[in-house]
């Protein structure tokens, strides 16, 4: 009896643990207010889904740009990289808006691949640190219902995969009425509707380019994506400028126009239901490899998160400076770290 | 008089071999307006296009030119810039079979009215795939010459494709020294 009770009491613990994630970011200088995406939608307030929106003003007029990690909390160089810019980054023109953990709920409970431990110690300025490492999806207590057969946008677009229903990123624009994920990414959208976004980043990981031995015993190529931006169509010369910046930086990106045909996904529908000039980026987690058996997504020889995280941070700046040479009008920012800081000193020395 | 005859043969011979090679091998001088073009609609023509801004080098950027639509007495050079993208046709409608056939055309008329054609590719291996290569070797024949990104020739395809039409062939680094290129080679 003592050992069944003690069994429900864990139980109850970690889904009550489960149930509640605050976010670690300790805002630098550049942080002017602080406020919650239900600010927006109230639905979302109380909810695991609701998350903190950081927001950067200069008091100088000029453009906004949208600054989102953590669509997809296992592509953990995308939260660290939010993270980092609103620990240091300090705007001296227009103004950045930055959620770190676009999907909270997501980013509450540990990646369903199972190599990567939720919690990862790093050293930070003041301390030691955790990094989260989530899943790709919202929490299915979050969510409250169960995932359909099929996934199907309200477009009519489909997914063989009915779990896609949690994922924030095939969500866009949103539903208010929908389930919470859809209503997630409708409250994202409120908030690029009420503060007049110019431009938006929505920051993601994915499997590395390396070739692999199958079972089977067959070579087979990586994944495609990392390294990649992909653009809104309205925003490709923008991308393509951005993209020469980076390459001046000795970081080659591939350039991708969203496809219209695959409905949901940021770069595509942000633009559409706001005219947001929207960007992706992916850089290459090893984690997001299926092949690999063991994984390290800090310390991985050929992909460290410095690099990754240093990657997403330079194209941050880059897509800034395009931006203001492609519009006429500047953002201003100081205090970001380069690609080269990032390599030098690593995570640890730009997190508070 | 049989050893001038012997002296002039020599000459001309020489002459001939001579502007031969250089036919082959030497890089041509391209005139602007430039139209350019993608090749398998991927966003490599748009990349071109910006550094041409850059450049300011007068030109057009038209994804989908037709060979109906291509005015020969506008343009000076024809910029093809070839990488296919599935997004971009299915973005754009047209399916692969119908792009090859539009490019090729499209070159056949630029070759009639004597335009030359330069083949761009700067998107890199990962944009070397069966579809690009594919249109690639459609288009070589009509090359007056190949200006290539180095790790788009990783495996010296271009190099080959260079040699067999006789073609000069522009190496650059980075994307952004495509821009030294159009500066040198072309005359606005």
């Amino acid at each position: 009896m003592k050992r069944l009770l003690l069994f429900f009491s864990i139980i109850c613990a970690v889904t009550a643990f489960a149930a509640f994630f605050q976010p670690d970011v300790r805002p630098g200088y550049g942080v002017t207010d602080i406020g919650w995406l239900s600010d927006y939608f109230p639905p979302l307030r109380g909810t695991n889904l609701d998350t903190p929106v950081f927001y950067m003003d200069s008091g100088v007029e000029g453009p906004t740009f949208l600054l989102m990690g953590g669509t997809h909390p296992r592509e953990i160089a995308s939260m660290v990289a939010a993270t980092i810019f609103v620990e240091n980054v300090v705007v001296k023109k227009g103004r950045v808006i930055v959620i770190p953990y676009a999907n909270k709920s997501a980013a509450s409970i540990p990646d369903t691949f199972g190599k990567v431990p939720h919690f990862i110690p790093v050293k930070s300025r003041s301390g030691p640190r955790f990094l989260v490492y989530g899943d790709r999806r919202t929490d299915p207590k979050d969510q409250g219902v169960p995932d359909p057969e099929k996934f199907v946008h309200p477009s009519g677009f489909e997914l063989e995969d009915g779990a896609e229903a949690r994922n924030l990123n095939r969500q866009y624009p949103g539903v208010p009425e929908g389930n919470p994920t859809q209503q997630l990414a409708y409250a994202i959208i409120q908030l690029i509707k009420a503060e007049k976004v110019n431009f938006n980043l929505d920051m993601h990981e994915s499997g590395t380019p390396e070739e692999y031995v199958d079972e089977s015993g067959n070579i087979k190529k990586g994944g495609r994506l990392a390294f990649t931006l992909v653009c809104n169509p309205a925003a490709l010369e923008i991308g393509a400028m951005a993209l020469l910046m980076l390459e001046d930086q000795g970081i080659t990106f591939n350039l991708e126009e969203s496809n219209p045909e695959f409905r949901g996904l940021s770069h595509l529908e942000i633009y559409n239901a706001t005219g947001c000039l929207s960007f992706l980026s992916e850089t290459p987690n090893p984690g997001q490899d299926p092949w690999r058996k063991q994984v390290d997504v800090i310390n991985d020889p050929k992909y460290p998160l410095k690099l990754r995280v240093g990657m997403q941070l330079e194209l941050i700046r880059c897509l800034i400076e395009a931006y203001s040479m492609y519009t006429g009008e500047a953002i201003q920012i100081e205090g970001l770290p380069s690609f080269q800081d990032l390599m030098e000193k690593d995570v640890g020395s730009f997190l508070n | 008089m049989k050893k001038f005859l012997f002296m002039v043969l020599v000459f001309l011979t020489f002459n001939i071999l001579a502007f031969g090679a250089a036919t082959s091998t030497q890089v041509p001088m391209l005139e602007a307006p430039v139209m350019v073009v993608s090749a398998g609609q991927s966003p490599g023509a748009l990349q071109f296009s910006v550094v041409a801004k850059m450049a300011k080098l007068p030109h057009t950027f038209e994804k989908l030119l037709r060979a109906e639509d291509f005015d020969p007495t506008k343009y000076k050079t024809l910029v093809l810039v070839v990488g296919a993208s599935s997004k971009g046709l299915g973005a754009a409608g047209i399916d692969f079979e119908a792009e090859v056939k539009r490019v090729v055309a499209l070159a056949e008329k630029a070759k009639a009215h004597k335009i030359p054609i330069v083949i761009c590719h700067l998107e890199g291996a990962t944009r070397r795939g069966p579809m690009s290569d594919r249109i690639l070797d459609a288009l070589a024949a009509y090359a007056s010459i190949f200006m290539v990104k180095t790790s788009s020739d990783e495996d010296g395809k271009f190099k080959s494709l260079s040699e067999e039409f006789k073609v000069p062939l522009l190496y650059f680094q980075k994307t952004s020294d495509l821009k030294n290129i159009i500066q040198e080679h072309f005359v606005y």
